[in-house]
């Protein structure tokens, strides 16, 4: 029971969370052409993008965390091996937020806007 | 960032290749030093050199096996104790690192993308092929062969792009990081940044030199 009040919460913290974003998509498609707002389309693109990854990467790495911990906690004796199986897994999945980053740095350098 | 001068600086060439030049300079002075002096119980500098050597070399044997370790260590112990040492070079004030720069890292990745083929096509000759085609063998199955080689062909051409990239990024994410950082607060906070660079620094060169290794192992191994 605790389990499903959680994934229903989660759910509709998600829902929320994201509802303003539809609307502003919905907002200003329909209030301007894309041709002159390509600027303020890249720089959103590029800002959601790397927040996007970001997310995943955090869910991804707490998740491995938390059950290298759990490994270290049930075996001591193991630790020197998990850690180095973490540190690996952890790079791996950064990786990953760092391509999302370049696109993203890709997209803001192509409108200038860059500092 | 871009404001200051490098310490090293000769007009005409870009500066990730002068520092990439100063880190050869420096492994090969650290070689031919331990070299000239080598004594069979050692002792100092020799020792360190030792130590580090010894380490990647069981990181090595471990994963490919004593056979095929003594060939490609050279390559791995190289490429490990070059791209630490021009990671940390970035933290130096005055110097840059090259692997800030995608041409470098890919450098750095393409060497181990051409050894995997050339090392499994030598081993294997043309039964390399089986490695692209996935665990089922029969005519039946000649569909999912053809599937599973072409996604193996994409997954390994994915291979230098991705070692490269994930160099370059992490690397280029620091620099930029420390860049912010010293705009918004030039006090306190990016020291804690520069301690971030090293452990970084350390990962990521282990893990490149950790997914050669596997890319090697895979290509010579026998195919299932």
């Amino acid at each position: 029971m605790k389990k499903q009040t959680a994934v229903i919460l989660l759910v509709l913290v998600m829902v929320f969370l994201l509802v303003p974003v539809a609307f502003a998509e919905e907002a200003a498609a329909a209030a301007a052409e894309a041709g002159s707002n390509a600027k303020a389309f890249a720089v959103l693109g590029a800002a959601l993008g790397i927040g996007i990854a970001a997310l995943g990467t955090g869910i991804g790495q707490g998740i491995g965390l938390s059950k290298a911990c759990e490994g270290v906690a049930r075996n001591p004796g193991a630790s020197g091996k998990i850690m180095m199986i973490l540190i690996i897994g952890l790079a791996m999945i950064e990786s990953l937020a760092i391509y999302a980053l370049l696109v993203s740095l890709g997209i803001l350098m192509s409108q200038n806007s860059f500092f | 960032m871009e404001g200051g001068g490098y310490l090293i600086n000769i007009p005409g060439v870009p500066s990730y290749v002068t520092y990439s030049w100063l880190a050869m300079i420096i492994l090969v002075l650290m070689a031919v030093l331990v070299r000239s002096s080598i004594k069979l119980v050692p002792s100092g500098f020799q020792n360190f050199m030792e130590t580090v050597i010894d380490a990647l070399y069981n990181l090595c044997e471990e994963t490919i096996g004593s056979h095929w370790a003594g060939t490609f260590f050279p390559l791995i112990g190289t490429l490990g104790i070059y791209i630490l040492l021009c990671n940390y070079m970035g933290l130096i004030p005055g110097f840059d690192s090259p692997t800030s720069n995608i041409n470098t890292t890919a450098s750095c990745a393409v060497p181990v993308f051409l050894a995997t083929h050339y090392y499994g096509l030598k081993v294997h000759g043309p039964k390399y092929i089986n490695h692209f085609l996935g665990p089922v063998r029969s005519i039946f199955a000649l569909p999912l062969m053809i599937m599973m080689f072409f996604i193996e062909l994409i997954g390994h051409l994915v291979r230098p792009v991705t070692l490269s990239v994930r160099l370059f990024g992490n690397m280029m994410a620091k620099h930029i990081l420390l860049g912010v950082l010293a705009i918004l607060t030039p006090v306190g906070v990016p020291v804690l940044v520069l301690g971030l660079g090293v452990i970084v620094g350390v990962v990521q060169a282990f893990v490149f030199v950790l997914l050669s290794i596997m890319y090697l192992a895979g290509a010579v191994e026998e195919a299932h």
